[in-house]
């Protein structure tokens, strides 16, 4: 038993006035005249046994009834008793992430999960602290009414969310509270993805999982343009997950691309030489399923001219051929738009610059850096062999490089380290190496990733027009990102447009390509899609589901019924206000009844 | 006061706040005999004494119809009542007469001054002579028994005399009583008697030996039959030093129990000695007690 209100037990202190009185009573100080005293006497003596046991019997009841109500008045709580349940501090998660957005039985899973919850949060009584947490942590308190008004405005959202996070966040809520009883209550599809690195809290926890199956699910797992700037020719990859064929169909902006079916586990490569130009949105499509979610997977791509590249005999060898080799490809021409070569030799920019071959001409690479603008000189020569890191460039070895050293102001990209020291790093315009692309200098030109790497650098990074994006931003809904500096807006296909301002912002909840918009001109495609391991519906049972959250403490339920007596039941205990002014009524009755129709015996 | 209003049948407090004792007596005898005359009972016992002329406004039950008939003159013949009977009341004005529980009570002493100056009214009015005794420890006031019309003056002066205030002597009253009526009469007791029985009981076993007729009047305040006091309290005796703690809801029941049992003891051992007992309450109109008084009255030869 637990008391909520403790300090009214010492109205029990009240209980000694009867006994005080009864035990007292021979020495009442008030004195009234009744000159039949002699009778009262006669009474007293003749009817003394039954007067006794008739007084005791009311001292008791007295005794028991204020006892009884100052009990009552110190709210206690008594194990499997009383009616309804006690105060209880209950968090409830709800699971609202994008896999809920799979019907189950016609319904969508999150339809019932919302459907459960709020009928849990209507079983609550005013005396329970209440919390809802949704799937990306976020935690709402308030009352009853307030939580489920909450409750009905909130909708699926379009990623897994964090639902360990939320849960610990649930736990932390009731742990906070004053109350007796504190419960988590869990509504969620048990995804196995979303449920993976969850770890046990320690309050009681009730689960909620669907009863059955989740529905089969044929998925876009992911698609890929490359290169990211077409010249016009790209390839576009999409990965399919289904559990046999399925019809699928590729468009580039409103045109359809391809349709056809593929196999399961057959991936989908297309390549194209599309006649659009600027940024165009790529869209995979299947035919609709239970989970519509994943049934489209966007991608965007820049198509135009290829860029007129120039490389210097100062460059290399190696970045020679290489150039040769995208020219060759198409995906390069003839022409100034991009030079290749040391920075001492360099004129103008965009520019791909390396190290002079000489060290004499290093002070006139550096001053040739300085007269272009970038923010980077060469320092002093390291010849201490190590591991590069960045993207595309893991592993690969290092073995003489100019230290580069940050002079001036201005945006800049550190695009590969070595020894924790930008090796690579690009900025409006440049790409600087602090290596020669040389194999006495670094593996980099003999490893097969050096020519996509300058085809990359050369389409993304130079002959980009001035504050284009370069590359698609992929993004998670609502998730941050960086934008070209300028932009003033982003629009969909729809031609729905959101203005922007910075270039920090959210992402777009809704899925799609957002074309960021510089006054009418596209400068980037921000591509938002569903998280690929959204696309696993599979399970977890609710039975192994409720100890990986809780431990033992964890009550798996698989219908809203059992789940909201699970919830209201795990703190076992109960007001016992009721039963005991149900007692008091009861002895204030026999009070009553011994004062006013027990007839004394004749003695 | 309006003829066709009973006093006797009125409240006793409501009725002393109307007026003096003499003058309440008076309205209580007239309607109880203007109750009395409406009954199959036609009147006192009473001897033919004369005729005298017929005046307007005499009754016509006492028109003398033959002489009428034959000397056509109307007379109406008179009677003398008798006066064979001595009454002695013995009033109780002790300490504990003095009480009441409420203040819309008259006290068990005002309460019974009314009844004894009602009877005596009434008596007198029938010839009888009527005395009185007033006592507490002691006898306070000795009226001998008298006929005359200024005997009720005198008994209306020796109520109004200051009480004693002390504990009850009632078989010294009585011995007193007995004394005062020297020939065979009533005698009327009106107290709470609140003292010994076995006293009493002699007592009056004396009178009836002495060939009296004894009433015993007992007053209570309603409060000693019911004890309808409340809360918890020392009940003090008012003429000793006794002290009773008690809780009113507590006892009430036992105490309505022995105050019952006492009632019944006293009219048992009254009626084995051949008194008359009559438990008079004072929240009681006096109609009950004065009928009493006029039934023993004419259970007389």
């Amino acid at each position: 038993m637990s008391l909520l209100a403790p300090l009214y037990l010492l109205l029990g202190a009240a209980a000694g006035i009867p006994l005080l009185l009864h035990l007292l009573r021979r020495n009442i100080g008030t004195r009234v005249d009744f000159p039949a005293a002699r009778y009262l006497q006669r009474a007293e003596q003749e009817h003394s046994r039954s007067l006794r046991l008739r007084n005791l019997l009311l001292m008791l009841l007295r005794v028991l009834l204020i006892l009884t109500l100052a009990l009552a008045a110190a709210q206690p709580f008594v194990a499997g008793m009383g009616a309804g349940h006690g105060p209880t501090a209950v968090a409830v998660v709800l699971d609202n992430s994008l896999s809920t957005t799979a019907m189950s039985g016609g319904v969508p899973a999150f339809a019932q999960l919302r459907d459960a919850a709020r009928r849990l949060l209507q079983s609550s009584g005013a005396g329970d602290h209440l919390w809802l947490v949704s799937a990306n942590g976020r935690v709402r308190g308030g009352t009853k009414d307030a939580l489920v008004a909450e409750l009905m405005r909130m909708a699926p959202e379009q990623d897994a969310g964090d639902l360990p996070l939320a849960v610990r966040r649930a736990a932390a809520a009731v742990q906070g509270s004053a109350l007796p009883s504190r419960v988590v209550a869990v509504a969620t599809d048990g995804q196995r993805s979303a449920w993976v690195s969850s770890s046990p809290v320690d309050v009681p926890l009730a689960l909620l999982t669907p009863r059955g199956d989740p529905p089969r699910n044929r998925a876009v797992l992911a698609v890929d343009a490359t290169p990211a700037r077409w010249t016009p020719r790209g390839t576009i990859n999409a990965r399919i997950d289904a559990t046999d064929s399925v019809g699928f169909r590729v468009l580039l902006g409103s045109r359809t691309l391809a349709r056809g079916a593929v196999a399961r586990g057959e991936p989908v490569q297309l390549s194209v030489s599309p006649p659009e130009r600027g940024w165009q949105a790529i869209r995979v499509e299947l035919e609709p399923d239970d989970y519509a979610a994943d049934d489209v997977r966007y991608a965007a791509a820049w198509i135009g001219a290829p860029p007129g590249v120039m490389v210097d005999p100062s460059a290399g060898s190696f970045a020679t051929t290489a150039v040769n080799t995208l020219i060759a490809d198409g995906r390069a021409g003839t022409g100034s738009d991009v030079r290749v070569a040391a920075a001492d030799a360099v004129a103008a920019l965009p520019a791909l610059m390396t190290p002079p071959g000489d060290a004499v001409r290093l002070g006139a690479a550096n001053r040739a850096l300085a007269r272009l603008g970038v923010p980077w000189r060469f320092g002093a020569v390291d010849t201490l062999p190590v591991a590069a890191r960045g993207t595309r460039m893991d592993g690969i070895a290092v073995s003489a490089r100019y230290r580069l050293v940050r002079e001036g102001v201005g945006a800049t990209d550190t695009l590969a380290t070595v020894a924790g020291e930008p090796w690579i790093v690009s900025g409006p315009g440049y790409v600087l190496l602090a290596s020669r692309l040389d194999p006495a200098a670094t593996q980099l030109p003999i490893r097969a990733a050096f020519v996509p790497w300058l085809a990359d650098m050369i389409a993304t990074r130079l002959a980009a027009p001035t504050g284009d994006a370069g590359a698609p931003i992929q993004a998670r809904a609502g998730a941050a990102i960086r934008i070209p500096a300028g932009a003033d807006a982003l629009e969909n296909g729809a031609g729905t447009r959101r203005a922007v301002t910075g270039d920090h912002i959210n992402a777009p909840d809704e899925r799609g390509v957002w074309f960021i918009l510089r006054g009418a001109k596209r400068i980037g495609a921000v591509v938002v899609n569903a998280p690929p391991e959204e696309s696993s519906l599979a399970r977890w049972p609710a039975e192994a589901l409720a100890p990986r959250l809780a431990g033992a403490r964890g009550r798996p339920s698989v219908t809203a019924d059992a789940w909201v007596h699970d919830t209201f039941s795990s703190g076992s205990r109960r007001p016992a206000v009721t039963p005991l002014l149900l007692l008091a009524l009861l002895l204030f009755a026999a009070e009553a009844i011994a004062v006013r129709t027990t007839r004394p015996t004749a003695a | 006061m309006e003829s066709n209003l009973r006093a006797d049948l009125f409240d006793p407090a409501a009725l002393a706040s109307l007026g003096h004792i003499e003058v309440v007596a008076r309205w209580i005898v007239d309607g109880f005999l203007s109750g009395l005359h409406r009954s199959p009972r036609k009147g006192f016992s009473v001897e033919f004494a004369d005729f005298r002329p017929y005046q307007p406004g005499d009754d016509l039950r006492y028109v003398d119809w033959k002489i009428a008939a034959r000397a056509d003159r109307w007379v109406v013949k008179q009677y003398e009542e008798e006066t064979n009977l001595r009454a002695t009341l013995v009033l109780d004005v002790s300490k504990s007469m003095e009480w009441r529980s409420r203040p819309a009570l008259l006290t068990k002493r005002v309460f019974a001054e009314q009844l004894v100056a009602a009877t005596a009214l009434l008596l007198l009015r029938q010839r009888d002579a009527v005395g009185l005794i007033r006592f507490d420890d002691a006898v306070r006031t000795s009226v001998p028994p008298r006929a005359r019309t200024t005997q009720w003056r005198r008994v209306i002066a020796a109520l109004a005399e200051p009480a004693g205030g002390r504990a009850s002597d009632l078989a010294a009253a009585i011995a007193q009583a007995s004394r005062l009526v020297t020939r065979r009469g009533m005698v009327m007791l009106v107290s709470d008697l609140l003292v010994d029985r076995e006293p009493v009981i002699a007592a009056v076993r004396g009178l009836r030996a002495a060939g009296h007729d004894v009433i015993v009047f007992h007053v209570m305040d309603p409060a000693e039959r019911d004890f309808g006091l409340e809360g918890e309290a020392q009940y003090a005796d008012t003429e000793s030093s006794l002290a009773v703690p008690a809780t009113a809801s507590d006892v009430r029941t036992a105490y309505q129990a022995t105050v019952a049992e006492v009632v019944g003891e006293w009219r048992d051992a009254l009626a084995v000695v051949g008194a008359s007992y009559e438990l008079v309450i004072t929240d009681q109109p006096y109609a009950v007690p004065l009928r009493k008084a006029f039934d023993a009255r004419q259970r007389r030869p």
